[in-house]
């Protein structure tokens, strides 16, 4: 079982992201985009418990996500990926906690879940690529630049969740 | 005698002495000739302080409200009336206010959540207004809370009316602030400035709701010609929006 999902609290905290989706604060947008909230949320609670709890988490939120928004467009695939592949770069070699590494693991984060839904997008229809690559770009640097601050304070807490549920 | 002392010239001095008497009535002869040219500027000049003042317009521009709303009253149960013996989609209903608790105006989706659902009576398909006219349709509802697609959304598709050349078309979101218009044929005779309204023959949206104005057309688009439509609802600043029940 999860480490970190022993703690119920720490699953959730998963809620708050829904919650900023919806109120989509105007301080951290970026040309009117916001932030992949999700990554934000999931980089860190992948790195510190490993890649089968990252998948998981991955889909749940995926699954929250996609509630909120219309249309068949989904984002649980490339959130469930992602979660497995920080877990597993959780797990080999030593710890990331470095701020250039944890914003450049949530830029590649954000730019691989944009690319799903343009891509998704455009298999489902007719829809213009300038709007979309602008939204993709923009989310993709405000993901990045906000993870260091945001992920190595998560990173923290949850390793020492972890290592308090050890003790 | 006294005949030949009428025709002789006044003496010289009483013409000097009568000048101004003649300046004047020269003077009233030129205010005559020029319609009051100078007379009633000098008027309007002096009496300037005493001119209706903005209470006065504020009376007259009420009566004029007034009247509008009235004509707008008895044009609405014309029409609403007509529609009926024609079978056509009502323009009228029930509206009801909600509350914008949610707005995503820009990124992926283009949607408002709304303080209103299914406990309320809306169902998704139902047409929002916001002063200044549609912003979109109810996407899905809970029972406390609706998804509006704003007409921005890529897939948000309306059926619409250009008024002036008499022409259809399908607005389509296309993830910007302005929608884009595309007619049904190659020249509609359209151009900028030309206000959208919802189609009256609209099966989805209520008649003749105020979309937006053109801004910009593209004649050598294809198929058709396309147009960007500025949405005349200010989608990123209304707080409140209207829900049209049937």
């Amino acid at each position: 079982m999860s480490r970190l999902a022993r703690h119920g609290w720490c699953v959730a905290t998963a809620l708050v992201v829904p919650w900023l989706v919806l109120a989509a604060p105007a301080p951290l947008k970026l040309a009117g985009i916001p932030p992949a909230w999700s990554v934000l949320w999931l980089l860190p609670w992948a790195l510190a418990d490993g890649p089968l709890s990252g998948a998981l988490a991955g889909v749940g939120l995926g699954l929250l996500l996609d509630a909120l928004h219309p249309g068949p467009i989904t984002q649980i695939p490339v959130l469930a990926l992602l979660g497995w592949w920080w877990g597993r770069l959780g797990r080999q070699g030593p710890p990331i906690e470095r701020s250039f590494s944890l914003g450049l693991l949530a830029l590649l984060g954000a730019a691989l879940l944009g690319g799903s839904l343009i891509l998704q997008s455009r298999l489902l229809g007719p829809w213009p690529l300038e709007p979309a690559l602008h939204t993709w770009l923009a989310q993709t640097l405000l993901t990045a630049l906000l993870a260091p601050l945001l992920c190595s304070l998560q990173l923290l807490l949850w390793r020492q969740q972890i290592q308090g549920g050890r003790g | 005698m006294q005949a030949g002392r009428w025709l002789r010239l006044p003496a010289l001095g009483a013409m000097v002495q009568a000048w101004p008497w003649a300046l004047l009535v020269l003077l009233l002869l030129a205010v005559r000739l020029s319609k009051g040219a100078g007379f009633t500027d000098a008027y309007a000049l002096l009496s300037r302080p005493f001119w209706p003042g903005s209470a006065q317009g504020e009376w007259v521009r009420s009566a004029q409200g007034l009247n509008d709303q009235t004509r707008l009253r008895q044009l609405d149960a014309d029409n609403r009336r007509l529609r009926s013996l024609l079978g056509l989609q009502a323009s009228g209903g029930r509206e009801l206010a909600a509350a914008v608790i949610s707005r995503q105006a820009g990124g992926w989706w283009q949607q408002l959540v709304i303080g209103r659902g299914e406990l309320q009576g809306l169902r998704p398909g139902m047409a929002v207004t916001a002063p200044g006219g549609l912003i979109g349709r109810v996407a899905s509802v809970t029972p406390t809370t609706a998804s509006v697609t704003l007409l921005t959304d890529p897939g948000s598709r309306v059926g619409v009316w250009v008024g002036r050349v008499q022409r259809h078309g399908l607005l389509t979101g296309i993830g910007t602030s302005r929608p884009l218009l595309r007619f049904l044929e190659k020249d509609p005779g359209v151009r900028p400035g030309d206000v959208v309204v919802t189609s009256p023959a609209s099966t989805l949206v209520p008649p003749n709701l105020t979309v937006g104005v053109i801004q910009s057309v593209d004649d050598r688009a294809t198929p058709a010609t396309e147009a960007v439509v500025q949405l005349s609802a200010p989608v990123e600043a209304v707080d409140w929006v209207q829900v049209r029940l049937p």
